[in-house]
C-alpha cells in the first residue's frame, strides 16, 4: 500500500507539508468569502461619506456667495464650509446606520486578520515554534501569577503598617 | 470692461503670506523629540510593572494635610495635565499648597492583555494609595478621576470609601447610555470580544480614527491653517506643538480592560446601574458617602455630560458639588479658563474639606 506514490503524502515529512498545505489552502478560500462581506460594508461605508459630503455641499452653495471677493468673505464662506460639514459628517457618524455599518466593517476586517493568524500559526508550528494560543497562554499564566504575587505584597505591607500602629 | 471682476490684492497678499508661512515653518518648529512633556519636576516613587506613581515637587510649601492623588485617563498620557507652565493643572494645584501624585498607567505591551479592572482598581491604584498613605502618615487621601481614570476611580472610591477622604471626578465616564458623542455610538456598535480574541489589546491606530471623526473638519483642516498664520507667534507654536505630541502619544489600552469599559459601560451601562463587577466584587455608588466634586463641560465631545452628571446623583455623599463649564474635554483641564476658574474653585473646595 505504501509504495503507492499518491500514498506518500500520508507519510514522513510530506504528511505534514500536506496537511498544513491544506490548512493554508481552507483559511485563503475562506479570506476570499470573507472579502466579499468586508467589500459589501466597505462600499456602503464610503457611499454613507460620499452622500453627506454632497449633502453638506449643496447646503453650503446655498449658503454662501458664489465666488467671495475680499478676504473677509473668504474667511466667512470657509467658516460656513467647516459649520456646516462638521455638523453633517457629525450627525453621519451619530447615526446607528454609521455605527452598525462601521461596526460590521471592523468586524470583517478583524475576522480577515484571524484567518491571517491562523494561517502564521501553521507556519509556526511547522518550524517548532509556539502558536499565539500557546503564547496566549503563557502571558494568561504570569498575568495569574503576578496578580497574586501583588496581592500578597499588599497584604503584606498593610499588616506590617498595622502591626506597627 | 466694467463687467470684469477684480480681485481684491488682499487675497493675493494672505496667499501669498500663507505660502511664505507653509514654506518656512520648518525653521520655527521643533522636532517632536525636542518638546519635554513634562515641566514640573517630580519623583518616580513607586513603579509596578509598566505603571509608576510620581511624586510632584511641592512650589509653595503644603499647606494641606490631606495629599491629592490624580488617575488620569487610559487614553493618550498623563501630560496634558502638565503640558506647559502656564497651563499645568499640576502645577496650578501645587502653587495653591496641594500635595501632589499622579498614576501614569505607562505602556502595556502584548504581554498586558490579561490586565482588567480588578488589575487597575485592586492593583495599581489601591497601591498607590497604600504608598501615599504610608508616606504622609494618613488615612485617608483626595481624589482625582479624568474621564476614563475617573471610571477607574469611581470603582475605587466605591470599593474603598475609608481610604477616600475627597473624590473629584472630572469628565468621567459613566452612564454609557446617555452618552451623546460620536466615541459612544462606535463603542455601542463594537465586538470588543472578537477584538480581543484577534488582536489582544486596543491598538492606538484605532483610537486615532475615533478621534479623526470628531469635528473632522475643524480638527482636521481649520486646526492647521491656524497653525500656519501663526507661524511667527512663538507662543502659539510651542502650544500647539506640545497638545499635537500628547495627541500623537496614544498608548495600547490592555484587551481584558477595554473589553470589560466597552461593555459594562458603553453596552450593557452596568456601572450607573450598581451591577458592574471588578474582580468579584460589586460596585454599588451608593457606597460612595464621601464629599464628591463633579466638573463637566458643556461642549465635551468626548465625554457628554448628560454621560458624567448622573454620578453627582448616583452618590451617596449629603456634600456634593457639581460644577459645569462653558469648554470642552481639553479645555477644562489644560487652558487658560482651567487657570482661572476650574482650578480655583476645585482648589477651594479641596482646602476646606483638607
Amino acid at each position: 500500500m505504501s509504495s503507492k506514490p499518491q500514498a506518500l503524502t500520508s507519510i514522513g515529512p510530506m504528511r505534514a507539508f500536506a496537511a498544513n498545505s491544506k490548512k493554508i489552502a481552507v483559511e485563503l478560500i475562506e479570506i476570499n468569502e470573507n472579502l466579499l462581506g468586508f467589500n459589501q460594508y466597505i462600499t456602503e461605508y464610503y457611499k454613507q461619506l460620499s452622500e453627506t459630503w454632497g449633502v453638506a455641499q449643496k447646503k453650503v452653495n446655498q449658503k454662501a456667495p458664489k465666488i467671495p471677493q475680499d478676504v473677509e468673505q473668504i474667511e466667512a464662506t470657509k467658516r460656513i464650509w467647516i459649520d456646516i460639514f462638521d455638523n453633517d459628517f457629525t450627525e453621519l457618524f451619530d447615526s446607528k446606520k454609521f455605527g452598525e455599518n462601521y461596526g460590521n466593517l471592523v468586524s470583517k476586517e478583524l475576522e480577515l486578520t484571524k484567518h491571517w493568524n491562523n494561517i502564521t500559526n501553521v507556519i509556526l508550528q511547522s518550524v517548532n515554534l509556539p502558536s499565539k494560543e500557546e503564547v496566549d497562554e503563557v502571558y494568561k499564566e504570569i498575568h495569574s501569577l503576578k496578580k497574586r504575587v501583588s496581592k500578597l505584597e499588599l497584604e503584606l505591607k498593610k499588616e506590617k503598617r498595622k502591626n506597627a500602629k | 470692461m466694467q463687467n470684469e471682476s477684480t480681485i481684491d490684492p488682499k487675497i493675493i497678499e494672505e496667499v501669498l503670506k500663507f505660502s511664505r508661512n507653509v514654506i518656512e515653518a520648518p525653521k520655527f518648529v521643533s522636532a517632536p523629540d525636542e518638546i519635554n512633556l513634562e515641566v514640573t519636576p517630580h519623583k518616580v516613587v513607586q513603579q509596578i510593572d509598566k505603571t509608576r506613581l510620581l511624586h510632584y515637587k511641592p512650589i509653595s510649601g503644603t499647606k494641606h494635610k490631606t495629599p491629592l492623588l490624580i488617575s488620569y485617563a487610559l487614553i493618550n498620557r498623563y501630560h496634558i495635565l502638565d503640558i506647559h507652565p502656564e497651563k499645568s493643572w499640576v502645577r496650578n494645584l501645587l502653587e495653591q499648597g496641594f500635595e501632589v501624585y499622579m498614576l501614569d498607567w505607562g505602556t502595556p505591551t502584548s504581554m498586558d492583555k490579561y490586565l482588567d479592572f480588578d488589575d487597575y482598581v485592586n492593583g495599581y491604584l489601591e497601591s498607590s494609595v497604600e504608598y501615599i498613605k504610608n508616606q504622609s502618615s494618613t488615612e485617608q487621601i483626595s481624589l482625582q478621576g479624568y474621564c476614563t481614570g475617573a471610571t477607574i476611580a469611581t470603582a475605587y472610591t466605591a470599593l474603598y470609601p475609608e481610604n477616600v477622604k475627597n473624590y473629584i471626578a472630572t469628565a468621567p465616564v459613566i452612564d454609557g447610555w446617555k452618552d451623546t458623542t460620536v466615541i459612544s455610538n462606535l463603542a455601542k456598535h463594537m465586538d470588543a470580544d472578537k477584538m480581543v480574541e484577534t488582536i489582544g489589546n486596543m491598538p492606538p491606530e484605532f483610537m486615532y480614527y475615533c478621534f479623526s471623526v470628531l469635528k473632522p473638519f475643524e480638527q482636521g483642516i481649520e486646526k492647521y491653517v491656524k497653525f500656519f498664520k501663526n507661524i511667527d507667534d512663538k507662543k502659539y507654536v510651542d502650544n500647539f506643538l506640545r497638545v499635537e505630541k500628547w495627541l500623537g502619544d496614544t498608548p495600547p489600552i490592555p484587551g481584558e480592560l477595554f473589553k470589560q469599559w466597552i461593555k459594562d459601560i458603553y453596552q450593557q451601562n452596568l456601572l450607573i446601574q450598581n451591577k458592574m463587577h471588578v474582580g468579584d466584587e460589586l460596585i454599588d455608588l451608593k457606597k460612595i458617602d464621601m464629599p464628591v466634586f463633579t466638573q463637566v463641560a458643556v461642549g465635551d465631545h468626548l465625554v457628554s455630560p448628560e454621560c458624567s452628571m448622573p454620578l453627582h446623583y448616583a452618590v451617596g455623599s449629603k456634600d456634593k458639588t457639581l460644577k459645569i463649564y462653558p469648554t470642552g474635554h481639553v479645555g477644562m483641564i489644560a487652558s487658560s479658563l482651567s487657570q482661572k476658574k476650574v482650578l480655583p474653585e476645585m482648589g477651594a473646595w479641596l482646602a476646606e474639606r483638607s
